[in-house]
């Protein structure tokens, strides 16, 4: 590894979540400063805050979960982490970064387009949601009189990710639980083993279904090249509240399952990120996978792991870069969801690939399950999905669990045929 | 065992497309088709009745199977055997449906049809067989149609070897290992010389041959048709944001345009401001009126029909395809206009 431009990453877990008067991290234990995080979150545009935890195990749903953020500092004032929305806008992911793994900030509530995500914090979803494994700071509001839904959102996107190195800010002396070397993909071809991308597209379908990077969104631009290692101090943060299970929050770019993958295996070497615009017509789509394909040949690679966020719309995202990919020798393997219908049986795909067939998958969207009744509800009070309180024993699909098939990868869900 | 055989307005003899809108009946005895399938039932099974419906009442209504089915039952059927459908699409979802609202009602059911024909995908599970291309096969498509009636009959379950054909169901379940560690693992498996290694068979989509040019726009009649969640303000019928599974329809007769605060949208998938501010913007009824008035096309449908394309499965897209087809022809309609979002 090249030691001058790699990412120390300092792990302090979080074990239990409280709320208190001051925020302080101590071995394992994290108390919530509520003063301190509500003056964070202040904004025009938020008439009102509250805070809730959520602990795995709980007996408890949020309902209009939005995004989700690790706690991750890089030190005192959180500057460097979050780039272009905490700090200023330029490259991260080199230095040392503190983390709190198993602790996370979210929001959950009302926005328009939000479609309604749902997590369990134990019962049969609990297995399929990344938030219900970690302790969650959860942040309910309510809007200022007259203020913008825009404004509204983007009050939240800032003040989360503040909440966010806050938090991490308090573990900044204690005694870390790991210390985790990440090289930074050099470039150089002179290892002999397989050189393997991550293709990560992002959606780019405007207001409230937006990703941001440096805090812009790469909406009408080309694919570009980061270091992994960039995700890790939040370079990537999620604007996008649409098709809950299929969503990526900011916590899944920090914590790549598929860069994660990578990084853990010895056969293959992690040689670059590349990030996607999802555009919104065919001959953009087209573009920007033919580019993106281009890129990969340019940074020698011998594979690639294709993942997308978005509905049907963005299987053409997957499936055109999977295609472009092998035409330039390059193996291609994408990770999509299934949408087959209620009983499984309808096509899985919207737009299928015709050259690439390496298709990992994460379940079908419109599979139903039925969550029990819970005995506290975060969030919004009733499901405007079901026109239920949220509390109740509900039946919704798959499509409304938040993250359960979220392409990045975290989750085990997949679907086979009926034995 | 007492048997209903349902057959189209063309195999009852009733008469081509221009019959297609004839309602459902149940006549008795075998007619056309299943006077052959009679005979090959054998004397222990008796078709008592022959149900029939047009091809596009039956797409555009679906309850005329329930219907069947109930009329069925009072005959004492305990089973509904549908086709030969063949490849025509409409009287392939209608054999599928009629087999499927058997199967619910408790009797047996069963379709037979081509592998690609289109009605395959609303069997939901119901036995379907497989047919020829066309009616040129239709021998050999009653021989094995009733081996596998006299197969179901005995109480056994059809296999691929009856030529049991439809979509097989893929369920939910948890793998071993997340989907990132399972992806790596096919990059390492397709490096290593494996081509074929995936977890989602790609699916065979059907193509469709479009329609001739309307020879003179001038004398046509052009539907509105969108999938942009086009809705009466308020949304009455609770049409879906996403993953569709109906679609609504509303007169437009008497208006010029689509008005503000009297239409919305609902689609999931886009910022609706825009489309709430001018929903012609969604379905463009200012301009369309003015090619009325001004004589470029011949006349304006008084409906629009409506549904929400987002995350909607390919299954219920092809189903709201069919159905939206069969309605308009069923009014004469040479021309639809689907604005897409």
């Amino acid at each position: 590894m090249n030691a001058e431009t790699g990412l120390t990453r300092v792990v302090h877990e979080v074990r239990q979540l409280d709320l208190g008067e001051r925020t302080s991290y101590q071995a394992g234990s994290l108390t919530v400063g509520e003063d301190s995080v509500k003056d964070l979150l202040r904004d025009p545009a938020l008439a009102e805050v509250g805070l809730a935890c959520a602990d795995p195990g709980d007996s408890v749903r949020i309902v209009g979960a939005l995004d989700a953020i690790q706690p991750c500092s890089k030190g005192p004032g959180g500057g460097g982490v979050f780039p272009g929305l905490l700090g200023p806008a330029m490259p991260a992911g080199r230095g040392e970064t503190h983390v709190l793994r198993g602790a996370a900030v979210l929001a959950a509530g009302y926005l328009p387009r939000a479609q309604e995500a749902v997590i369990d914090m134990s019962g049969p979803a609990a297995p399929l949601s990344p938030l219900s494994a970690t302790h969650n700071l959860v942040v309910e509001w309510t809007p200022a009189d007259d203020a913008a839904w825009e404004d509204v959102e983007a009050a939240l996107r800032r003040g989360l990710v503040k909440v966010a190195a806050h938090l991490a800010e308090a573990a900044l002396d204690a005694e870390p639980d790991a210390v985790e070397e990440l090289p930074e993909p050099n470039g150089s071809t002179e290892s002999d083993r397989p050189r393997v991308g991550v293709i990560l597209n992002l959606q780019t379908q405007g207001k409230f279904k937006d990703v941001f990077v440096y805090g812009r969104s790469l909406s009408g631009g080309l694919p570009t090249v980061i270091s992994p290692n960039e995700l890790d101090d939040g370079t990537v943060v999620s604007g996008q509240y649409g098709h809950p299970a299929l969503k990526n929050p900011t916590y899944l770019h920090q914590t790549h399952p598929v860069v994660a993958a990578l990084r853990a295996n010895d056969e293959l070497e992690l040689a670059a990120l590349v990030l996607c615009p999802e555009p919104v017509n065919q001959a953009d789509k087209e573009l920007v996978s033919a580019h993106a394909a281009r890129l990969c040949t340019g940074l020698n690679l011998d594979a690639a792991i294709v993942t997308k966020e978005g509905g049907g719309n963005a299987d053409a995202d997957v499936s055109l870069k999977l295609d472009r990919l092998e035409e330039e020798g390059i193996t291609a393997v994408g990770i999509l969801a299934e949408m087959a219908g209620r009983d499984g049986t309808g096509p899985p795909l919207v737009v299928p690939p015709t050259k690439a067939t390496a298709l990992i998958s994460t379940g079908n969207y419109d599979e139903r399950m039925t969550l029990p009744a819970v005995d506290r509800a975060l969030g919004r009070d009733r499901i405007a999905l079901l026109d239920q309180p949220s509390t109740d024993e509900i039946e919704l699909p798959v499509a409304a669990i938040y993250c359960a098939q979220s392409t990045l990868g975290w989750g085990r869900l997949t679907c086979a045929e009926i034995a | 065992m007492k048997i209903v055989h349902y057959v189209n307005q063309f195999f009852a003899g009733i008469g081509g497309e221009d019959s297609a809108g004839t309602g459902p009946e149940l006549r008795d005895g075998a007619t056309g088709p299943g006077r052959k399938l009679a005979s090959l039932l054998g004397d222990e099974h008796e078709i008592v009745a022959t149900a029939i419906c047009g091809d596009d009442y039956a797409a555009s209504h679906a309850e005329f199977a329930a219907e069947l089915v109930a009329q069925a039952r009072e005959r004492g059927a305990e089973m509904i055997v549908a086709g030969p459908a063949f490849t025509s699409g409409r009287y392939g979802m209608a054999c599928a449906r009629i087999a499927a609202a058997a199967s619910e009602a408790g009797l047996h059911g069963l379709a037979s049809m081509h592998p690609e024909n289109p009605g395959l995908g609303e069997a939901a599970g119901t036995a379907v067989v497989e047919s020829g291309e066309t009616a040129r096969q239709m021998k050999d498509s009653l021989e094995r149609f009733a081996a596998a009636a006299l197969k179901m009959a005995a109480g056994e379950e059809l296999t691929a070897q009856d030529g049991r054909i439809g979509p097989v169901a893929r369920t939910n379940r948890l793998a071993e290992k997340s989907a990132a560690e399972r992806a790596v693992a096919l990059v390492l498996t397709r490096l290593g010389g494996d081509r074929d290694a995936t977890e989602i068979p790609l699916p065979d989509f059907d193509s469709v041959t479009p329609a001739a040019p309307i020879a003179d726009a001038a004398e046509a009649v052009f539907a509105l048709v969108t999938e942009g969640g086009f809705v009466l303000a308020g949304n009455p019928d609770r049409l879906e944001s996403a993953r569709a599974t109906k679609w609504v329809r509303y007169s437009l007769d008497g208006l010029d345009a689509a008005e503000t605060g009297k239409f919305e949208s609902v689609h999931g998938g886009f910022s609706t401001q825009w489309a709430n501010a001018d929903p012609n913007r969604i379905l463009p009824l200012d301009i369309a009126r003015e090619m009325e008035q001004e004589g470029k096309i011949g006349r304006l449908h008084g409906e629009v029909l409506a549904t929400t394309g987002n995350g909607t499965t390919v299954a219920d897209a092809r189903r709201f395809g069919m159905e939206w087809a069969a309605d308009l022809r069923q009014q004469n309609i040479q021309a639809a206009i689907l604005t897409a979002t």
